[in-house]
Protein backbone atom coordinates (compact mmCIF):
# COMPACT_ATOMS: atom_id res chain seq x y z
CA UNK A 1 0.00 0.00 0.00
CA UNK A 2 3.03 2.16 0.67
CA UNK A 3 5.03 1.47 -2.67
CA UNK A 4 1.39 2.41 -4.09
CA UNK A 5 1.22 5.48 -2.26
CA UNK A 6 4.67 6.70 -3.19
CA UNK A 7 4.66 5.41 -6.73
CA UNK A 8 1.04 7.56 -7.14
CA UNK A 9 3.15 10.46 -5.20
CA UNK A 10 5.96 10.98 -7.36
CA UNK A 11 3.69 10.28 -10.78
CA UNK A 12 1.46 13.52 -9.47
CA UNK A 13 4.85 15.26 -9.10
CA UNK A 14 5.75 14.64 -12.30
CA UNK A 15 2.18 15.22 -14.09
CA UNK A 16 1.75 18.68 -11.71
CA UNK A 17 4.96 19.92 -13.67
CA UNK A 18 4.10 18.87 -17.06
CA UNK A 19 0.84 20.71 -16.85
CA UNK A 20 2.58 23.81 -15.49
CA UNK A 21 4.56 23.98 -18.28
CA UNK A 22 1.81 24.92 -20.87
CA UNK A 23 0.63 28.08 -19.03
CA UNK A 24 0.69 29.36 -22.13
CA UNK A 25 -2.55 27.10 -22.94
CA UNK A 26 -4.57 26.75 -19.74
CA UNK A 27 -7.81 25.64 -19.27
CA UNK A 28 -10.21 25.70 -16.50
CA UNK A 29 -8.71 22.78 -14.99
CA UNK A 30 -5.20 23.78 -13.07
CA UNK A 31 -3.19 21.65 -10.98
CA UNK A 32 -0.25 21.81 -8.60
CA UNK A 33 2.12 20.82 -6.12
CA UNK A 34 2.91 22.74 -3.10
CA UNK A 35 4.38 21.59 0.08
CA UNK A 36 7.39 21.90 2.49
CA UNK A 37 9.61 19.50 4.39
CA UNK A 38 12.40 19.57 6.97
CA UNK A 39 15.40 17.86 7.76
CA UNK A 40 18.15 18.59 11.35
CA UNK A 41 19.96 17.77 14.09
CA UNK A 42 18.28 17.40 17.48
CA UNK A 43 20.09 17.15 20.90
CA UNK A 44 18.49 16.35 23.83
CA UNK A 45 19.82 16.32 27.47
CA UNK A 46 17.87 14.73 30.31
CA UNK A 47 18.25 13.39 33.82
CA UNK A 48 18.97 10.01 32.84
CA UNK A 49 21.22 10.69 29.50
CA UNK A 50 21.74 12.33 26.29
CA UNK A 51 20.55 11.50 22.64
CA UNK A 52 22.00 13.36 19.66
CA UNK A 53 20.27 12.52 16.31
CA UNK A 54 19.94 13.84 12.63
CA UNK A 55 16.11 13.63 11.75
CA UNK A 56 13.41 14.63 9.41
CA UNK A 57 13.83 14.61 6.08
CA UNK A 58 10.11 14.44 6.00
CA UNK A 59 7.93 15.58 3.33
CA UNK A 60 4.82 16.98 3.14
CA UNK A 61 3.43 17.60 -0.57
CA UNK A 62 -0.04 19.42 -0.94
CA UNK A 63 -1.79 18.91 -4.30
CA UNK A 64 -4.10 21.18 -5.06
CA UNK A 65 -6.88 20.42 -7.92
CA UNK A 66 -8.57 23.57 -9.09
CA UNK A 67 -11.66 23.71 -11.62
CA UNK A 68 -13.11 27.08 -12.52
CA UNK A 69 -12.83 29.90 -10.37
CA UNK A 70 -15.11 28.13 -7.45
CA UNK A 71 -13.99 24.59 -6.58
CA UNK A 72 -11.04 23.30 -5.46
CA UNK A 73 -9.54 19.93 -3.92
CA UNK A 74 -6.78 20.11 -1.86
CA UNK A 75 -4.79 17.37 -0.05
CA UNK A 76 -1.83 17.07 2.09
CA UNK A 77 0.30 13.80 2.39
CA UNK A 78 3.22 13.79 5.25
CA UNK A 79 6.08 11.16 4.95
CA UNK A 80 7.81 10.83 7.74
CA UNK A 81 10.71 8.42 9.20
CA UNK A 82 9.73 6.87 12.60
CA UNK A 83 11.62 4.37 14.86
CA UNK A 84 13.12 3.54 11.58
CA UNK A 85 10.23 2.91 9.63
CA UNK A 86 8.76 4.90 7.08
CA UNK A 87 5.25 6.59 8.03
CA UNK A 88 2.99 7.85 6.06
CA UNK A 89 -0.28 10.50 6.83
CA UNK A 90 -3.57 11.96 4.95
CA UNK A 91 -3.13 15.24 7.46
CA UNK A 92 -6.41 16.51 4.97
CA UNK A 93 -8.06 15.83 1.62
CA UNK A 94 -11.00 18.25 1.47
CA UNK A 95 -13.14 19.39 -1.72
CA UNK A 96 -14.15 23.03 -1.18
CA UNK A 97 -16.55 24.99 -3.04
CA UNK A 98 -17.30 29.23 -2.83
CA UNK A 99 -21.44 29.31 -2.58
CA UNK A 100 -20.74 33.20 -2.93
CA UNK A 101 -18.63 35.92 -1.48
CA UNK A 102 -19.15 35.27 2.36
CA UNK A 103 -19.68 31.21 2.15
CA UNK A 104 -17.50 28.75 1.29
CA UNK A 105 -18.24 25.25 2.04
CA UNK A 106 -15.88 22.43 2.66
CA UNK A 107 -16.37 18.26 2.98
CA UNK A 108 -14.15 15.35 3.85
CA UNK A 109 -10.87 15.59 6.14
CA UNK A 110 -9.90 18.91 6.86
CA UNK A 111 -7.96 20.89 9.26
CA UNK A 112 -10.04 22.29 12.03
CA UNK A 113 -9.91 25.74 12.51
CA UNK A 114 -9.68 25.22 16.46
CA UNK A 115 -7.46 27.95 17.11
CA UNK A 116 -5.17 29.06 14.64
CA UNK A 117 -1.80 26.91 14.98
CA UNK A 118 -2.68 23.66 13.75
CA UNK A 119 -4.73 25.42 10.71
CA UNK A 120 -2.63 27.70 9.91
CA UNK A 121 0.89 27.67 11.63
CA UNK A 122 2.29 24.54 11.96
CA UNK A 123 4.06 23.84 8.58
CA UNK A 124 7.71 24.16 9.03
CA UNK A 125 8.63 27.10 6.93
CA UNK A 126 6.07 28.67 8.59
CA UNK A 127 6.48 27.54 12.35
CA UNK A 128 9.23 30.04 13.44
CA UNK A 129 10.28 27.42 15.56
CA UNK A 130 11.82 23.56 15.13
CA UNK A 131 8.70 22.03 17.41
CA UNK A 132 5.31 22.60 17.87
CA UNK A 133 3.99 24.07 21.62
CA UNK A 134 3.39 21.32 23.87
CA UNK A 135 -0.26 20.38 24.02
CA UNK A 136 -0.21 20.95 19.95
CA UNK A 137 -0.06 18.40 17.18
CA UNK A 138 -0.28 14.59 17.27
CA UNK A 139 -1.03 13.42 20.88
CA UNK A 140 -1.93 16.36 22.47
CA UNK A 141 -5.01 17.88 23.88
CA UNK A 142 -6.80 20.27 20.68
CA UNK A 143 -8.21 18.43 17.21
CA UNK A 144 -5.93 18.76 14.24
CA UNK A 145 -8.32 17.73 11.84
CA UNK A 146 -11.75 16.03 11.43
CA UNK A 147 -13.94 14.23 8.76
CA UNK A 148 -16.98 16.38 7.80
CA UNK A 149 -18.51 19.48 6.99
CA UNK A 150 -17.37 23.05 6.77
CA UNK A 151 -19.10 26.43 6.55
CA UNK A 152 -16.82 29.02 6.57
CA UNK A 153 -16.65 32.83 5.01
CA UNK A 154 -14.87 36.28 5.69
CA UNK A 155 -16.39 39.75 5.60
CA UNK A 156 -15.49 43.19 5.63
CA UNK A 157 -17.17 45.14 8.45
CA UNK A 158 -16.12 48.79 8.41
CA UNK A 159 -12.81 49.16 8.76
CA UNK A 160 -12.79 45.71 10.15
CA UNK A 161 -12.87 42.01 9.03
CA UNK A 162 -14.55 39.00 10.09
CA UNK A 163 -14.34 35.53 9.62
CA UNK A 164 -16.26 32.66 10.65
CA UNK A 165 -16.35 28.72 10.80
CA UNK A 166 -19.21 26.40 11.97
CA UNK A 167 -18.85 22.46 11.08
CA UNK A 168 -19.69 19.23 12.24
CA UNK A 169 -17.28 16.30 12.28
CA UNK A 170 -16.80 12.72 13.47
CA UNK A 171 -15.56 13.93 16.53
CA UNK A 172 -13.25 12.73 18.70
CA UNK A 173 -13.43 9.29 20.66
CA UNK A 174 -13.04 8.42 24.25
CA UNK A 175 -9.96 6.06 25.34
CA UNK A 176 -10.98 3.35 27.58
CA UNK A 177 -7.81 1.59 28.05
CA UNK A 178 -8.04 -1.09 25.55
CA UNK A 179 -4.88 -0.50 23.76
CA UNK A 180 -2.96 1.51 26.05
CA UNK A 181 -4.32 1.25 29.98
CA UNK A 182 -1.98 4.18 31.51
CA UNK A 183 -4.71 6.39 28.47
CA UNK A 184 -7.76 6.54 29.92
CA UNK A 185 -9.81 8.89 29.99
CA UNK A 186 -7.94 11.11 26.70
CA UNK A 187 -9.15 11.80 23.88
CA UNK A 188 -8.46 10.21 20.54
CA UNK A 189 -8.56 12.73 17.79
CA UNK A 190 -7.33 10.44 15.18
CA UNK A 191 -10.88 8.56 15.37
CA UNK A 192 -11.99 8.84 11.74
CA UNK A 193 -14.63 6.49 11.88
CA UNK A 194 -16.92 7.72 14.06
CA UNK A 195 -17.79 5.40 16.96
CA UNK A 196 -21.50 6.67 17.83
CA UNK A 197 -24.27 8.09 16.49
CA UNK A 198 -23.64 11.65 17.34
CA UNK A 199 -21.73 14.39 15.28
CA UNK A 200 -19.53 16.82 17.20
CA UNK A 201 -19.86 20.25 16.29
CA UNK A 202 -17.69 23.39 16.54
CA UNK A 203 -17.06 26.48 14.97
CA UNK A 204 -14.52 29.91 15.48
CA UNK A 205 -15.30 33.80 14.88
CA UNK A 206 -11.85 35.11 14.16
CA UNK A 207 -12.06 39.48 14.40
CA UNK A 208 -9.56 41.64 13.02
CA UNK A 209 -10.27 45.24 14.41
CA UNK A 210 -7.88 47.20 12.68
CA UNK A 211 -8.23 48.90 9.19
CA UNK A 212 -4.76 46.79 8.36
CA UNK A 213 -5.70 43.72 9.81
CA UNK A 214 -2.56 43.52 12.10
CA UNK A 215 -4.52 42.04 14.95
CA UNK A 216 -6.64 38.95 15.35
CA UNK A 217 -8.37 37.40 17.90
CA UNK A 218 -10.89 34.09 18.12
CA UNK A 219 -12.89 32.10 19.97
CA UNK A 220 -13.07 28.30 18.86
CA UNK A 221 -15.14 25.63 20.49
CA UNK A 222 -15.90 21.99 19.89
CA UNK A 223 -18.39 19.92 21.39
CA UNK A 224 -19.53 16.12 21.40
CA UNK A 225 -20.05 12.81 22.65
CA UNK A 226 -17.25 10.86 22.90
CA UNK A 227 -18.32 7.42 23.79
CA UNK A 228 -18.53 4.51 22.10
CA UNK A 229 -22.55 3.83 20.98
CA UNK A 230 -23.99 1.14 23.37
CA UNK A 231 -20.96 1.50 25.93
CA UNK A 232 -21.55 2.66 29.60
CA UNK A 233 -19.63 6.20 28.36
CA UNK A 234 -22.10 6.25 25.51
CA UNK A 235 -23.02 9.94 27.35
CA UNK A 236 -19.92 11.15 28.12
CA UNK A 237 -19.07 14.57 26.50
CA UNK A 238 -16.01 16.51 25.40
CA UNK A 239 -16.37 20.44 25.54
CA UNK A 240 -13.02 22.34 23.91
CA UNK A 241 -12.34 25.95 23.84
CA UNK A 242 -9.38 27.90 22.12
CA UNK A 243 -8.77 31.14 22.25
CA UNK A 244 -6.64 32.67 20.08
CA UNK A 245 -4.42 36.22 19.70
CA UNK A 246 -2.07 37.25 16.53
CA UNK A 247 -0.34 40.65 16.22
CA UNK A 248 2.12 41.67 13.56
CA UNK A 249 3.16 45.18 12.55
CA UNK A 250 5.98 46.84 11.33
CA UNK A 251 7.20 49.23 14.23
CA UNK A 252 9.31 51.96 12.77
CA UNK A 253 11.19 52.84 15.72
CA UNK A 254 12.48 49.07 15.78
CA UNK A 255 13.39 48.93 12.11
CA UNK A 256 11.69 45.51 11.91
CA UNK A 257 8.55 42.96 12.06
CA UNK A 258 6.91 42.47 15.75
CA UNK A 259 4.98 39.35 15.41
CA UNK A 260 3.22 38.10 18.45
CA UNK A 261 1.11 34.91 18.58
CA UNK A 262 -0.95 33.25 21.57
CA UNK A 263 -3.38 30.28 21.70
CA UNK A 264 -4.60 28.90 25.26
CA UNK A 265 -6.56 25.69 24.37
CA UNK A 266 -9.12 23.70 27.59
CA UNK A 267 -10.52 20.49 27.21
CA UNK A 268 -13.15 19.39 29.73
CA UNK A 269 -14.78 15.57 29.34
CA UNK A 270 -17.49 14.89 31.65
CA UNK A 271 -16.98 12.82 34.67
CA UNK A 272 -16.79 8.99 34.22
CA UNK A 273 -15.64 5.98 36.16
CA UNK A 274 -12.80 4.01 34.15
CA UNK A 275 -12.05 0.36 35.20
CA UNK A 276 -8.21 -0.30 34.87
CA UNK A 277 -7.01 -4.01 34.01
CA UNK A 278 -3.63 -4.83 35.31
CA UNK A 279 -3.01 -8.29 33.25
CA UNK A 280 0.21 -8.57 35.04
CA UNK A 281 -1.40 -8.79 38.71
CA UNK A 282 -4.37 -10.06 37.23
CA UNK A 283 -6.26 -7.13 39.10
CA UNK A 284 -8.64 -4.50 37.97
CA UNK A 285 -9.38 -1.05 39.91
CA UNK A 286 -12.21 1.45 39.05
CA UNK A 287 -11.45 5.18 39.39
CA UNK A 288 -12.45 8.26 38.18
CA UNK A 289 -10.66 11.88 38.11
CA UNK A 290 -11.74 15.93 37.03
CA UNK A 291 -10.91 15.15 33.28
CA UNK A 292 -9.24 18.63 32.26
CA UNK A 293 -6.71 19.66 30.42
CA UNK A 294 -5.31 22.76 29.34
CA UNK A 295 -2.25 24.28 26.81
CA UNK A 296 -1.62 27.32 25.72
CA UNK A 297 1.61 29.37 24.21
CA UNK A 298 3.22 32.53 23.82
CA UNK A 299 5.46 33.53 21.47
CA UNK A 300 7.19 36.42 20.26
CA UNK A 301 9.52 37.16 17.35
CA UNK A 302 11.30 39.63 16.36
CA UNK A 303 12.72 40.46 12.23
CA UNK A 304 14.98 43.73 12.02
CA UNK A 305 14.10 43.81 8.21
CA UNK A 306 14.32 47.38 8.14
CA UNK A 307 17.88 47.80 8.40
CA UNK A 308 20.65 48.56 5.85
CA UNK A 309 22.87 45.13 6.75
CA UNK A 310 21.43 42.38 4.56
CA UNK A 311 22.90 39.41 6.35
CA UNK A 312 20.59 41.05 9.34
CA UNK A 313 17.56 41.56 8.11
CA UNK A 314 17.19 38.15 7.68
CA UNK A 315 18.22 37.15 10.79
CA UNK A 316 14.92 36.00 13.52
CA UNK A 317 14.67 36.33 17.17
CA UNK A 318 12.03 33.90 18.81
CA UNK A 319 11.26 33.16 22.28
CA UNK A 320 8.38 31.12 23.09
CA UNK A 321 6.55 29.96 26.24
CA UNK A 322 4.20 27.10 26.67
CA UNK A 323 2.81 24.70 29.30
CA UNK A 324 0.82 21.08 29.50
CA UNK A 325 -1.61 20.29 32.29
CA UNK A 326 -3.32 17.06 31.88
CA UNK A 327 -5.90 15.90 34.70
CA UNK A 328 -4.54 15.54 38.46
CA UNK A 329 -5.07 12.54 39.51
CA UNK A 330 -5.12 10.22 35.91
CA UNK A 331 -2.81 7.85 35.11
CA UNK A 332 -1.67 10.30 32.37
CA UNK A 333 -1.53 13.81 34.82
CA UNK A 334 1.17 16.04 34.17
CA UNK A 335 2.55 19.32 34.38
CA UNK A 336 5.27 20.24 31.88
CA UNK A 337 6.65 24.00 30.84
CA UNK A 338 8.94 24.82 27.87
CA UNK A 339 10.90 28.16 27.01
CA UNK A 340 12.64 27.80 23.81
CA UNK A 341 14.62 30.77 21.70
CA UNK A 342 15.53 31.00 18.77
CA UNK A 343 17.77 32.27 15.79
CA UNK A 344 16.36 31.96 12.47
CA UNK A 345 18.08 32.98 9.73
CA UNK A 346 16.04 33.18 6.38
CA UNK A 347 17.98 31.94 3.40
CA UNK A 348 14.83 33.49 1.09
CA UNK A 349 11.17 33.98 1.97
CA UNK A 350 10.75 30.42 2.15
CA UNK A 351 13.61 28.82 3.23
CA UNK A 352 14.83 28.87 6.64
CA UNK A 353 17.42 27.68 9.01
CA UNK A 354 16.50 27.91 12.68
CA UNK A 355 18.75 27.41 15.82
CA UNK A 356 16.78 26.74 18.95
CA UNK A 357 17.26 25.89 22.24
CA UNK A 358 14.64 24.71 24.72
CA UNK A 359 14.07 24.61 28.72
CA UNK A 360 11.59 22.01 30.20
CA UNK A 361 11.07 21.35 33.13
CA UNK A 362 7.84 18.41 33.54
CA UNK A 363 6.22 16.30 36.41
CA UNK A 364 4.77 13.23 35.34
CA UNK A 365 2.95 12.06 32.27
CA UNK A 366 2.03 8.69 31.22
CA UNK A 367 5.70 7.65 30.11
CA UNK A 368 7.64 9.39 33.64
CA UNK A 369 8.23 6.79 36.11
CA UNK A 370 7.43 9.19 38.94
CA UNK A 371 6.19 12.33 39.43
CA UNK A 372 8.93 14.16 40.27
CA UNK A 373 10.17 17.60 38.57
CA UNK A 374 12.24 16.05 35.35
CA UNK A 375 14.59 18.86 34.08
CA UNK A 376 15.49 18.70 30.12
CA UNK A 377 17.32 20.47 27.67
CA UNK A 378 17.27 20.12 23.62
CA UNK A 379 18.90 21.97 20.87
CA UNK A 380 17.85 22.40 17.20
CA UNK A 381 19.50 23.12 14.21
CA UNK A 382 16.40 22.59 11.18
CA UNK A 383 16.75 23.77 7.57
CA UNK A 384 13.30 23.95 6.36
CA UNK A 385 11.50 24.59 2.72
CA UNK A 386 8.36 25.33 1.75
CA UNK A 387 7.82 24.85 -1.89
CA UNK B 1 -29.24 23.61 26.07
CA UNK B 2 -25.33 24.39 26.88
CA UNK B 3 -24.94 24.34 22.70
CA UNK B 4 -27.77 26.56 22.71
CA UNK B 5 -26.34 28.88 25.29
CA UNK B 6 -22.90 28.53 23.29
CA UNK B 7 -24.38 29.68 19.58
CA UNK B 8 -26.67 32.14 21.28
CA UNK B 9 -23.37 34.05 22.72
CA UNK B 10 -21.71 33.44 19.72
CA UNK B 11 -24.36 35.38 17.85
CA UNK B 12 -24.45 37.93 20.04
CA UNK B 13 -20.92 38.72 20.57
CA UNK B 14 -21.26 38.99 16.15
CA UNK B 15 -23.93 41.00 16.15
CA UNK B 16 -22.06 43.54 19.03
CA UNK B 17 -19.53 43.74 16.20
CA UNK B 18 -21.53 44.41 13.75
CA UNK B 19 -23.16 46.60 15.32
CA UNK B 20 -19.87 48.16 16.90
CA UNK B 21 -18.17 48.82 13.93
CA UNK B 22 -20.80 48.41 10.62
CA UNK B 23 -21.84 52.48 11.34
CA UNK B 24 -18.06 53.74 10.51
CA UNK B 25 -18.80 54.24 6.67
CA UNK B 26 -15.55 56.04 6.44
CA UNK B 27 -13.69 52.97 7.57
CA UNK B 28 -15.79 51.11 5.52
CA UNK B 29 -15.23 53.01 2.04
CA UNK B 30 -11.56 53.09 2.88
CA UNK B 31 -11.35 48.96 3.42
CA UNK B 32 -12.85 49.13 0.11
CA UNK B 33 -10.22 51.35 -1.53
CA UNK B 34 -7.42 49.40 -0.61
CA UNK B 35 -4.92 48.20 -2.93
CA UNK B 36 -4.15 44.94 -3.98
CA UNK B 37 -0.53 45.69 -2.95
CA UNK B 38 -1.71 46.75 0.58
CA UNK B 39 -3.86 43.92 0.88
CA UNK B 40 -0.24 41.88 0.27
CA UNK B 41 1.94 42.81 2.40
CA UNK B 42 -1.18 43.02 5.36
CA UNK B 43 -2.42 39.59 5.20
CA UNK B 44 0.14 37.27 3.95
CA UNK B 45 2.59 38.85 6.64
CA UNK B 46 -0.10 37.36 9.76
CA UNK B 47 1.51 33.77 8.79
CA UNK B 48 4.37 33.98 6.78
CA UNK B 49 7.20 35.98 5.11
CA UNK B 50 5.57 37.98 1.73
CA UNK B 51 5.86 35.61 -1.31
CA UNK B 52 7.97 36.89 -4.07
CA UNK B 53 5.53 37.28 -6.99
CA UNK B 54 8.02 35.99 -9.39
CA UNK B 55 7.77 32.10 -7.41
CA UNK B 56 4.81 30.96 -9.57
CA UNK B 57 3.41 32.35 -12.65
CA UNK B 58 -0.44 33.83 -13.05
CA UNK B 59 -2.16 30.48 -13.47
CA UNK B 60 -0.71 29.25 -10.49
CA UNK B 61 -0.93 31.69 -8.27
CA UNK B 62 -5.08 31.74 -9.00
CA UNK B 63 -4.63 28.33 -7.53
CA UNK B 64 -2.73 29.20 -4.68
CA UNK B 65 -5.02 32.12 -3.95
CA UNK B 66 -8.05 30.00 -4.01
CA UNK B 67 -6.06 27.63 -1.37
CA UNK B 68 -5.22 30.87 0.53
CA UNK B 69 -8.59 31.79 0.82
CA UNK B 70 -9.68 28.88 1.89
CA UNK B 71 -6.37 28.88 4.44
CA UNK B 72 -6.21 31.91 6.56
CA UNK B 73 -10.49 33.03 5.89
CA UNK B 74 -10.02 35.99 3.80
CA UNK B 75 -12.87 38.05 2.06
CA UNK B 76 -13.16 37.18 -1.88
CA UNK B 77 -12.26 40.56 -2.31
CA UNK B 78 -9.16 40.58 -1.11
CA UNK B 79 -8.17 37.88 -2.48
CA UNK B 80 -8.75 38.98 -5.46
CA UNK B 81 -7.16 42.03 -5.40
CA UNK B 82 -4.06 40.53 -4.05
CA UNK B 83 -3.84 38.02 -6.91
CA UNK B 84 -4.34 40.97 -9.62
CA UNK B 85 -1.61 42.41 -8.00
CA UNK B 86 0.88 39.59 -7.70
CA UNK B 87 -0.25 38.89 -11.53
CA UNK B 88 1.11 42.49 -12.42
CA UNK B 89 3.76 42.33 -10.05
CA UNK B 90 5.94 39.05 -11.47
Amino acid sequence: MKKIIIVLSISMLFFGNSITAQDSKTGKTQFMVRGYGHAGLDYLKTESGTSLSYVGSSFAPIFLFKQGDRFIFETELEFVLQKNQLEIGLEYANLGYIINKYVMVRAGKFLLPFGTFMERLHPAWINRLSTKPLGFGHDGIAPASGIGIELRGAAPIGGSTINYSVYSTNGPQLKIGDDEPDEVGMLNFDNYIDNNNNKAIGGRIGFLPFFNSSMEVGVSYYTGKVGDKGSEYEDVKASLWAFDFSYVKQVSPLKGILDIKAQYNLNNVSDAYYTVNNDARDTSAVYTFTNSSNAYYAQLTYRPLMVGNAFLKNLELIGRYSQLNTPEGSLWESDINEATIGLNYWITWRQVVKVNYSFINSRGGHDAEDASLQKSNAFFVHWAIGF
Amino acid sequence: MKKLLVIGTMIISLSSIVFLTGSCSSQRELAAQKSGAQLWADNCLRCHNLPSPAAYNDVEWETIGLHMKERANMTTEQIEKIVSFIQTAN
